[in-house]
């Protein structure tokens, strides 16, 4: 057996399970986890939540470097005054980042610019740019920033697009910011019109399912809401025995992935978090009957869920815990890899529609943009506190480059920002593969992007609301704390400490 | 020349301000600077979507009163304290009196018991949520084949149990601080009302009753006194293990505290609740040392 991390996490939990089940003695189970190089840290962190998301790329797909020579040649004049210069930037462990930081030292070869990149959870990626915007600190050049915050830090970061134009002998040759997507751009980067940072990744909710299971039900794929319930409900009951539940949600209470799963089953309901009148609207008709459905979701999932976030989620599909899930596109690529152990089982079908109509951005506040998949995208964004700003923005430039962006994709096979790199031989020629490196989810993924692409509210205050109270006590309620099951009490709870939050922040 | 003349003056003066001044500039700058810049802080009203501050003294005081969660932060801070402060000094208790002996062997149980002492909090916590998790902890299948918890339930993911989760972790770690005052206290008792007591006729539980917990009860109330003010400020186990869930099941005022500033921002208003919690820690502690009539 390979002991690649996640094949290595269900080897962990299987010979657990066997353990506790008396199926395997202690001494071999003890042998088992030897070999498997278990260390209470190791273990740990990896198998219980530390809320990285799952990363399960292979560089060896990274391809060679394509740089243009003329790029190439820019970055080593440009780099010259910068030498022996380092920058910081900080983020959240997200497939592209960690691309990235292997591939930073081809940057740092061409211009002589360090690059120091700090991966950590993403509460603490929210936690460190606070901290430095609010002292203007400077400690981070980049910031990374989740699309649930682009508005809170727009006032902290320098316009991409107009500082291309103010530097023209640092700007890269056939950068092309039209290449990017525009939804991605529109739902991701932008604030009130003007460019916050560059997108640079876009987890996005699709339809996930075990082609195996619904094959051997006689399911079809599930195309709408009620034919995703009647398929959920019917595995759970069927394969009760075999331990595997019709889906599997990222429901931790007071985490941001339980308020992502909420928002996809208010829109996916015809509601909206905010009204044109921008009041929270959560607590609607239409935004309940969402929570509702969620409600019986978490009834047919595994236990984990309400403990889980998204590597939770993650590791109940690799494990062969769930049938259906409706989540984070990203995922694909890992349980599709050479050494998984449900390798090809998942496909990939487009996001569920809902039977209400969808909300038009007229009827809704803060800029949300209400659709079937939701996005968790974020951008990199040059900090306007920065010591070292123009080589930050070379490294910058160089991270978003159709190249780089390309082989991101390449190697960790989640959706390209750039539409180029859908056209690029190298994305093309693995679309028909079953395994590591495969692209073939990637056409639903972005026909997901270009149609139904789902946003969150585009205000200053949606990080701390988006983080806090609505998961709180969302976590309350599914978790039976509080509101004794009634969707309709909390969402009222929750409209009363949003609007308070709003009105605070003299927004309403 | 002697060489106390080499010595600059202020070092070999008998004033005391030249030896107190190192830890009093310590406790001046990491000790009082940051509260009364809490207080200062907390005098202002912040505004989330500009930052701007604005001087409103009662704004944040007044919000704290109002706020629900708040009121649930402190139940939940004095239950984990009690229950947790009680738990170990019964357990620190009982296994001080165990390992009070001169027998061979006993040396090294003793030393044996600061081991979970040196384990780093956030990694009690890790070992601990590994060893509650629903499919392939140790603890929750134990509990599952005595039937005192279902699967359906995970122990830190059900409001009822979290907390208890929580104060397991802690009383395993911090049993051996107990331990470690008793037998301090137990090893210094002397031995002669023990065998008077014995002469007399007295049992080994009328001795304990009658003499050992009289005679230890000021280095219990220290114990309690010291362990106590550490709880309420409990933080590293309750983010590493629920981060305050499932909903606010486990929210402690510090816990609270940290939400407020790292996930809102709300710098004013996270000073406020900190004060708040010193304020309560600093009566509660007061009150005791008044009541039990605590000496140093």
């Amino acid at each position: 057996m390979s002991f690649k991390r996640f094949n290595k996490q269900n080897f962990i939990i299987d010979s657990a399970n066997a353990f506790t089940s008396r199926k395997i003695t202690k001494r071999d189970f003890l042998k088992k986890m030897g070999v498997a190089g278990v260390g209470i840290s190791a273990y740990s962190a990896g198998m219980l939540g530390s809320g990285a998301r799952p990363f399960f790329g292979n560089m060896a797909h990274a391809a060679e470097s394509n740089t243009p020579e003329d790029v190439a040649n820019f970055l080593r004049e440009a780099g010259k005054p910068f030498a022996g210069t380092t920058i910081r930037y900080t983020s959240e462990a997200t497939p592209p980042t960690n691309v990235l930081n292997e591939l930073k030292s081809e940057f740092t070869e061409l211009t002589g610019i360090n690059v120091e990149i700090e991966i950590v959870p993403l509460e603490q990626v929210l936690a460190k740019a606070t901290q430095d915007v609010q002292g203007e600190l400077g400690t981070y050049d980049l910031y990374y920033l989740d699309q649930a915050w682009t508005s809170t830090f727009a006032q902290d970061c320098i316009d991409p697009v107009e500082y291309y134009k103010a530097k023209p002998d640092l700007a890269m040759p056939d950068f092309d910011f039209d290449d990017f997507s525009k939804p991605l751009v529109e739902g991701i980067s932008e604030y009130e019109g003007k460019w916050i940072g560059l997108p640079f990744d876009i987890p996005i909710f699709t339809l996930m399912y075990r082609k195996d299971i619904l094959e051997k039900h006689g399911i079809e794929i599930p195309k709408t809401y009620e034919d995703f319930t009647a398929a959920v409900e019917f595995i759970t009951k069927a394969e009760k025995e075999n331990n595997i539940y019709g889906t599997g949600c990222q429901a931790k209470s007071g985490h941001y992935s339980l308020e992502c799963d909420w928002t996809q089953a208010v829109w996916g309901h015809g509601g909206s978090i905010f009204g044109a009148d921008k009041n929270f609207s959560g607590n609607d008709e239409a935004a309940i009957e969402g929570l509702e459905w969620y409600q019986k979701m978490l009834a047919n999932s595994p236990a984990a869920s309400v403990t889980s976030t998204w590597d939770g989620q993650w590791q109940m599909g690799a494990s062969g815990q769930i049938a259906l899930c409706q989540s984070w596109a990203e995922f694909f690529p890992g349980w599709n890899a050479d050494d998984s152990e449900v390798k090809g089982l998942w496909e990939m079908a487009k996001p569920l529609q809902g039977s209400a109509t969808l909300r038009s951005r007229d009827d809704v506040g803060f800029g949300e943009i209400p659709g079937w998949g939701h996005q968790g995208g974020s951008s990199i964004a040059l900090s306007r506190y920065s010591k070292n700003v123009d080589a930050a923005w070379l490294f910058l430039q160089w991270a978003c480059s159709k190249d780089i962006m390309t082989r991101c994709t390449l190697a960790g096979g989640f959706a390209p920002m750039r539409n180029s790199s859908y056209e690029d031989p190298r994305i093309v020629e693995r679309k028909g593969l079953v395994g590591s490196g495969t692209t073939r989810h990637l056409d639903t993924v972005k026909w997901t992007i270009d149609n139904v692409m789902a946003s969150e509210p585009d205000l200053p205050i949606w990080a701390g609301v988006a983080n806090n109270e609505i998961p709180t006590e969302l976590g309350k309620l599914l978790t039976g704390q509080d509101y004794g099951g009634s969707a309709k009490k909390c969402m009222d709870q929750v409209a009363k400490l949003v609007d308070a939050v709003v009105d605070e922040a003299e927004l309403g | 020349m002697s060489k106390r003349a080499l010595l600059p003056r202020w070092l070999t003066s008998e004033h005391p301000l030249p030896w107190l001044f190192p830890v009093t500039s310590l406790l001046l700058v990491f000790g009082l600077y940051p509260i009364l810049y809490s207080l200062w802080l907390s005098f202002y009203k912040r505004n989330p979507a500009t930052r701007k501050e604005t001087f409103l003294p009662s704004y944040n005081w007044e919000k704290l009163f109002a706020d629900d969660r708040v009121w649930d932060a402190i139940q939940i801070t004095f239950t984990y304290a009690f229950v947790a402060l009680a738990l170990q000094l019964i357990l620190g208790l009982a296994i001080a009196l165990l390992l009070d002996s001169d027998k061979k062997g006993f040396g090294v149980l003793r030393a044996l018991m600061t081991l979970p002492l040196v384990v780093p909090p956030a990694v009690t916590g890790m070992m601990f949520l590994l060893m509650y998790d629903s499919s392939f902890g140790v603890i929750s299948n134990a509990l599952y084949s005595l039937n005192l918890l279902s699967p359906s339930a995970p122990i830190l993911g059900t409001g009822s149990t979290a907390l208890w989760g929580v104060i397991v972790a802690d009383t395993w770690q911090w049993t051996p601080f107990m331990v470690l005052i008793m037998l301090a206290g137990l090893r210094a008792l002397p031995k002669e009302p023990f065998e008077a007591a014995s002469i007399d006729g007295a049992t080994a539980i009328q001795s304990f009753i009658h003499l050992t917990l009289p005679m230890m009860s000021k280095i219990i109330a220290l114990a309690v006194l010291i362990r106590g003010i550490d709880l309420f400020r409990i933080f590293d186990y309750v983010k590493v293990m629920t981060d305050s869930g499932p909903g606010t099941a486990t929210e402690t005022l510090t816990a609270y505290a940290g939400t407020v500033y790292f996930k809102s921002a709300n710098f004013p208003y996270a000073s406020t609740v900190a004060l708040g919690t010193l304020i309560l820690v600093l009566l509660t502690a007061t009150l005791f040392i008044k009541i039990f009539k605590v000496r140093f």
